[in-house]
């Protein structure tokens, strides 16, 4: 257990808060503390599957919702892979079919979109869900960035 | 009310995370709870020094926090069905 002025003391570790944006509570097993890693991993990571779960991929995306993705973005490599699926596989009609949706201006052509983007509440739901994932990650890097790793043999924190 | 889960296609050709699952129709907002759910189990990981008795205390996080929303979704309902008509009659 560390005190407040024990870790404002503690040197920060960006090789930890890296791997903890790669992968969600890395940086904390990386320092020792693995059951608390691995306890942040399931509530990011459980978070942003279950948004893309009630949402579908369509909940990320990068250049239509580029605010929420900024948010998004914070549980690493894992949004810009559903973002990728979203532009790749949905918006090109490789999975579903592109359908013609109203335009805004009535002198444009129809927009495509694909036949399984949402504009219910559903879709609401997982972006905030991803969104929150997201940020939940930021809290749980930064806490890597200045824990005081376990020494090894210690066995604190370390099941 | 009998809830009503929505599912925008027919189960048999939902594909899991690429097509939505859908909400719960008027009971949407019941997925507020596992969105607790997950907060306070990333927050609680975090924030406690000790991880002595983590699943009680993300319990106690969340029946804390739902309490709460819970409290404010009254507030909010009070004041947009009783006290905004009085002051419309006034």
């Amino acid at each position: 257990m560390t005190n407040d002025n024990d870790q404002l003391d503690e040197p920060l570790h960006w090789g930890a808060a890296f791997f903890g944006w790669i992968c969600p509570g890395l940086g904390q097993i990386m320092l020792g503390h693995r059951r608390r890693g691995f306890l942040a991993m399931t509530g990011v990571l459980g978070l942003f599957l279950c948004g893309i779960f009630i949402g579908g991929v369509d909940c990320v995306d990068r250049h239509e919702d580029p605010l929420w993705f900024y948010a998004q973005a914070g549980t690493g490599p894992i949004a810009f892979a559903a973002d990728w699926a979203n532009s790749g596989l949905l918006k090109t009609g490789k999975v579903g079919e592109l359908i013609e949706s109203p335009p805004s201006n009535p002198r444009a052509p129809a927009p495509l979109v694909s036949s399984f983007k949402t504009v219910t509440v559903a879709s609401e739901i997982g972006t905030l869900y991803c969104a929150l994932a997201g940020l939940m990650n930021v809290v749980v890097l930064l806490d890597a960035l200045k824990r005081r790793p376990i020494d090894k043999g210690s066995g604190e924190d370390a099941r | 009310m009998i809830p009503s889960i929505v599912f925008s296609t027919p189960m048999l050709s939902w594909i899991p995370f690429l097509q939505p699952a859908g909400s719960l129709g008027n009971l949407w907002w019941l997925l507020m709870i596992p969105l607790i759910v997950g907060i306070s189990i990333a927050y609680r990981a975090t924030h406690d020094a000790s991880i002595e008795q983590f699943w009680w205390r993300v319990f106690m996080f969340v029946m804390k926090s739902t309490l709460a929303m819970g409290s404010l979704a009254l507030v909010m309902y009070l004041f947009v069905y009783w006290v905004i008509p009085i002051l419309r009659t006034t």
